[in-house]
């Protein structure tokens, strides 16, 4: 199942709505960074909500999306993953270094207006 | 918690041995069907001098305070008499297969539940022998050498049978050790929800991997149930620190992390650390602060909070 790219103002949203397999998850890769650069996007939110397993390959390739976004100059937070999941990741020592999480889409768009400009238009007022 | 009998059907069932433990048990007496042979022999022996060997007993057991407290009621009396007769009877009676050892256990049950002290219990088995060989001399003073063959062949028997009993008393103790374990591990790990986004974890006593494991799921529950952003885990009243539980609080951490959350980990005490660092533990980008107010403070900070005393200061006695 492909996960859909929705776009949110300045931030772009990779949905995932299913078990996704290794080619979904490159396409996925593929597309949000290709996405990021057509559109001038200063955030990626990649919601993994539904995923109850999130295996080393799906693991490894987040941190690849995130490190590639970073290069095209913007951010990525991975939100929603479930305790349970998060307990088998820290087992298998799945930690995806690098990149940023949240609790959820909410708690992701919040923290990338934190990290980019918006933030700091906040922040100084 | 399960309620007495829920918890009665449960020892029987776990007590529950197999044929071939069973058939192990009664290699180690020596028990053969020459045994059981032996035993069937003396049966209607045994029916002649039931009654009188019954009455013996609870002679002697009426003439002690410890067990006299257990058959205040005559009604009970005569009650436990019929089923000690029925016992008595059955020891000479063969078929010693899964059923009698069942039966044998759910005996030893009772027993335990009405908190016969295990000594009462062994002096009553030694009693029966007693009595019996008496009997059994009486019975074949022309033949002391089956006299002494039958003995023995009781005296096997009845062996198996205080393993059994004995085995429902160690059991019951466990499970009662296991209940205030579980009860331990319960009331020692709230997760305290100190302001929207700030939870405070007190971690108080030994982490082994179980309790670990359920403190790590249970902050991650309610991480998501509250919307948390900052925990503070305070380990002050966690008395050592090995490699395997550093280990299992940076997972904590991760896990954390990976809902999205940051982790402060207070209170490790100087032995701790010195500990830590004599191991060589890497915590790695663990935050630690020194003490609880410090971890809290920081949280405070990452979270936007501001805390300012007030000049206006209510009077403590007034009536809220």
């Amino acid at each position: 199942m492909r996960a859909p790219i929705l776009k949110q103002g300045k931030y772009l949203i990779g949905s995932i709505q299913g078990s996704l397999s290794d080619a979904d998850l490159l396409a996925l890769r593929d597309e949000l960074t290709s996405t990021v650069r057509e559109q001038r996007s200063s955030g990626v939110v990649i919601d993994v909500t539904v995923l109850d397993v999130l295996d080393s390959f799906a693991a490894r390739t987040l941190r690849t999306i995130s490190q590639m976004i970073r290069l095209l100059g913007a951010e990525t937070v991975i939100v929603g993953i479930q305790p349970e999941v998060a307990v088998s990741m820290v087992q298998l020592g799945l930690t995806i270094e690098g990149a940023a999480t949240a609790l959820d889409l909410e708690e992701g768009l919040a923290l990338l207006d934190a990290r980019t400009g918006r933030g700091a238009r906040r922040h100084a007022r | 918690m399960l309620n007495p009998t829920q918890g009665r059907k449960l020892l029987a069932q776990e007590l529950m041995l197999s044929d071939q433990e069973i058939q192990k048990r009664k290699a180690f007496l020596e028990f053969s069907a020459e045994d059981e042979k032996a035993l069937t022999g003396i049966n209607d022996l045994a029916e002649r001098y039931a009654s009188v060997v019954i009455e013996d007993f609870y002679k002697h057991l009426m003439s002690f305070e410890e067990t006299r407290v257990f058959f205040k009621d005559p009604k009970v009396l005569q009650r436990v008499k019929n089923s000690q007769r029925e016992y008595f009877l059955r020891l000479t009676k063969g078929n010693y297969d899964q059923e009698y050892i069942t039966n044998r256990l759910k005996i030893g049950a009772v027993h335990e539940r009405i908190e016969l002290p295990i000594q009462s219990y062994l002096g009553m088995y030694n009693f029966y022998l007693r009595t019996v060989a008496q009997r059994l001399f009486d019975a074949f003073r022309s033949e002391p050498d089956h006299a002494f063959k039958v003995f023995g062949s009781l005296m096997k028997l009845t062996f198996l049978d205080i393993g059994l009993a004995i085995e429902t008393y160690i059991d019951s103790r466990e499970r009662t050790i296991r209940d205030q374990q579980e009860a331990i591990r319960e009331l020692s790990t709230p997760v305290l929800q100190f302001r929207p986004g700030l939870l405070i974890l007190p971690i108080v006593g030994l982490i082994d991997s179980q309790r670990a494991q359920q403190l790590t799921e249970q902050l991650l529950h309610s991480i998501r149930a509250n919307r948390t952003k900052v925990i503070v885990i305070d380990i002050t009243g966690v008395p050592s620190v090995d490699s395997r539980v550093a280990n299992h609080l940076v997972q904590t951490v991760e896990a954390a992390r990976l809902m999205g959350a940051t982790a402060i980990v207070t209170g490790v005490a100087p032995e701790i650390a010195q500990t830590m660092v004599t191991i060589g533990i890497d915590l790695g980008r663990v935050r630690t602060v020194g003490d609880l107010q410090s971890g809290i403070e920081q949280a405070e900070r990452l979270l936007g909070y501001r805390v300012v005393q007030s000049d206006d200061v209510p009077d403590p006695n007034e009536q809220a």
